[in-house]
């Protein structure tokens, strides 16, 4: 049995998002037809909501709501998952300048697996860093879809998963709520806890679906009088 | 606009497709007063000095045409837009066509209220410009 999950969402818990998991939760069954997903992972900015609990609204929506956090360092932004005490205590997940190959071995020590996101974009992405800089080790996968990219941002993140044979991963980067499900990753596996999810991204057994509506494309203007 | 009664979550507003001239970008920056430091709204070349790709539009005529979309929604019905917030992910270029998406996602029956995601693109569907709004509905 599949499990299809957006692996990267920003709730109100956010600074830069106003959506309510509720309304989140509330979309994804008005949308399923076109987002079949069957759980989200609420992956908050330099943080972690270790007490916060969605299990009403996971029986009120029968979609499963699991936890993990988006942190930022010198190699860009990652999504850090299975996160549990130790890792709290080991990092400052406000810090801004964490150490990504200490992130990386550290959190995998300790049970976890952290994925570089939006690879491809400018500044905060992995594809940029390599650039200039050694890859980093232990990568076991980074985020090919996300819902928020530009154009050619999912290009670059293609080519740095083929270059380094990463396994691929899908999520929304959803902070409004109408955007919630447009990414996702499809496992092979059953997936009901973040256990099972943490064990699952490190089997590579899993890819990245695109549910984004294909909308026509407005021509250009033609250019007026340029000052 | 339907009664709040009427009004479902999922419901769409627009989309509203909208040509921003260079001449309404600068007309804008001027009727705004924003006199020294304007360049960036009312000269490419400043604007290129300044490491961006051309003239860009003002955040705030970005607001203000997402406002728009909502207050067509509203037209003469009995409710007003009480909020309305923005993030600002890329620049806006004027000489381009841009569209303006709306989405009620919630709706708040004791305080009368919905919800709206809002957000501009361009003509390649990447989102510049993106927002929530609040409309109170009368009793």
């Amino acid at each position: 049995m599949s499990t299809i999950l957006d692996l990267h969402t920003h709730s109100e818990a956010s600074e830069d998002s106003r959506a309510p998991v509720e309304a989140y939760l509330n979309w994804i069954k008005l949308r399923q037809a076109e987002r079949p997903v069957d759980g989200i992972v609420l992956t908050e900015h330099r943080q972690f909501n270790r007490d916060a609990d969605y299990r009403h609204l996971e029986d009120k929506f029968g979609t499963l709501v699991l936890r993990a956090s988006e942190v930022e360092t010198n190699y860009g932004h990652m999504l850090v998952f299975g996160v549990n005490d130790d890792m709290v205590a080991r990092f400052d997940f406000a810090d801004v300048r964490l150490d990504a190959q200490t992130l990386i071995d550290e959190v995998a020590r300790m049970g976890g697996i952290v994925v570089p996101c939006h690879p491809g974009r400018p500044n905060i992405g992995l594809y940029e860093h390599y650039q200039s800089r050694p890859p980093l080790e232990n990568v076991v996968a980074v985020e090919a879809l996300n819902g928020g990219s530009r154009k050619g941002e999912d290009e670059r993140s293609a080519e740095l998963i083929a270059k380094y044979g990463f396994a691929a991963t899908g999520g929304s980067d959803s902070h409004l709520v109408s955007l919630i499900g447009l990414c996702a990753t499809k496992f092979s596996a059953y997936i009901k806890t973040i256990d099972d999810l943490v064990r699952e991204l490190k089997t590579g057994n899993y890819e990245p679906v695109d549910f984004r509506p294909r909308r026509k494309t407005v021509p250009h203007a033609v250019a007026m009088e340029s000052r | 606009m339907n009664s709040f009664e009427e009004i479902n979550i999922g419901d769409t507003l627009g989309p509203l497709e909208l040509f921003v001239s260079k001449d309404q970008c600068r007309a804008y920056a001027r009727t705004m007063g924003m006199g020294e430091g304007a360049g960036r709204f009312t000269d490419d070349e400043a604007a290129r000095k300044e490491g961006l790709p051309g003239m860009i539009i003002p955040g705030n005529m970005s607001l203000g045409l997402l406002s728009k979309l909502v207050t067509d929604w509203i037209g003469s019905s009995n409710a007003w837009l009480t909020r309305m917030n923005t993030t600002y992910r890329v620049p806006v270029q004027p000489d381009h066509t841009v569209t303006i998406h709306g989405f009620i996602t919630n709706k708040n029956p004791e305080e009368r209220t919905t919800e709206i995601d809002v957000w501009m693109e361009n003509e390649e569907s990447e989102r510049l410009v993106t927002g929530t709004a609040t409309v109170e509905f009368r009793k």
